[in-house]
């Protein structure tokens, strides 16, 4: 039986030292609590530990590579990072809290997600707000597109002259105005472009 | 000219180009610490070549400046002689502390034998102290007034002027504090 025990040390040790990086010092639970608060959270081991931790990782940002998560960074700072959220998950605090906790730190910047406050408003509903804007301009600019072709014979045959709508207009730029009323020469057939008077 | 093409032309670009004027002579990797005016995160870290581990907290009632440099760090190879030449003239009044930030003891050991060392380096294990103090590279400087507030933080290499300035910054903390007292 010892025999054994000493032997899954022996296989083990070298995996809980993996986990760790070398000269490491535990993270200070009491300067972790004076910013965050007491720990509000089940304290985790195992998977549950593992998985919370990686997820947390994976909303903060490197420090050093910048454009990385604290999980997906191959920095040594980001490896600290890693052991730290590990042990504050390990003493009970929350996902909250530990943000907090970095954030202290190095400001907001180092969450990929800008919480919910202030002008970080604006990063998560630009996007959409833009992207309203845009189909209105589109909406707009065909609305106005599709009066201008309503003129064609084909469609005055169909539906009869608009009342509304000024018949042929032509473009407020004059070079523009010339290049349309040459399409309509080669494209209706119209002398000079313009539409020949009903008899 | 298109009126409508035109005004939503306007519409689009006028917000970009007044956002562009905005940023205009600001650094946009530049990120505040938010730090500034808080209480300096404690430590208590041993020197390198050995010794009595140095607490922030036994310097309480001095002006206390906190160097994070490597030896690898060429910008923190420039200012190391600027760095060095401050204890002398400041006395005992200021106090210098270098962090090491992720490099090896003996390295660091050669580096100060061959460039000199007129104060304490501190080895920072698993970077803990960086960490806490939010170092995004090296050198940062921090300068922390007698009270313990982090009065400033100076990214890149140090002038003798600039250092100068903060830690005439830091020492004013405590004249203020004074006179507020009476």
């Amino acid at each position: 039986m010892k025999r054994t025990a000493v032997l899954l040390v022996l296989l083990l040790a070298p995996l809980a030292a993996a986990q760790t990086p070398p000269d490491h010092t535990p993270v200070d639970l009491a300067h972790a609590e004076s910013i965050a608060g007491p720990p509000r959270a089940a304290r985790l081991t195992g998977a549950a530990l593992e998985a919370e931790a990686k997820h947390i990782a994976a909303v903060l940002r490197c420090p050093v590579c910048q454009g990385l998560s604290v999980g997906d960074s191959p920095s040594a700072m980001a490896t600290n990072m890693r052991q730290q959220i590990r042990e504050l998950v390990a003493a009970g605090f929350d996902e909250n809290q530990i943000l907090s906790y970095f954030e202290a730190s190095y400001g907001e910047f180092v969450r990929l997600q800008p919480p919910l406050r202030g002008v970080n408003w604006l990063v998560w509903i630009a996007p959409g707000l833009g992207l309203l804007l845009g189909l209105g301009v589109v909406s707009w600019v065909l609305r106005g597109a599709s009066a201008e072709t309503s003129e064609t014979p084909a469609a005055v045959a169909a539906t009869g002259p608009a009342v509304d709508v000024v018949p042929d207009p032509l473009p407020d730029d004059p070079a523009l105005a010339k290049a349309v009323l040459r399409v309509r020469e080669l494209a209706y057939g119209w002398p000079g472009g313009v539409r020949p008077r009903k008899a | 000219m298109n009126r409508k093409v035109f005004v939503a032309g306007l519409a689009v670009t006028l917000p970009l180009v007044g956002l562009m004027l905005v940023s205009l002579g600001r650094d946009p990797h530049k990120v505040e610490s938010p730090l500034l005016g808080r209480p300096a995160p404690p430590f208590s870290l041993r020197p390198i070549g050995g010794g009595e581990p140095v607490t922030l907290e036994s310097l309480r009632g001095k002006t206390v400046v906190v160097n994070f440099w490597a030896t690898w760090c060429v910008p923190c190879v420039d200012e190391h002689p600027v760095l060095t030449a401050a204890p002398q003239r400041y006395g005992s009044e200021v106090v210098f502390l270098g962090v090491v930030y992720e490099d090896e003891e003996p390295t660091v050991q050669s580096f100060l034998r061959e460039h000199g060392a007129a104060y304490p380096s501190l080895v920072d294990e698993g970077g803990k102290v960086s960490i806490a103090y939010g170092i995004y590279g090296v050198p940062e400087t921090y300068f922390i007034a007698p009270d313990g507030t982090i009065v400033s933080k100076y990214v890149g290499p140090l002038r003798r002027d600039l250092l100068d300035g903060f830690v005439q910054e830091a020492q004013a903390r405590t004249v203020t504090r004074r006179s507020d007292a009476r």
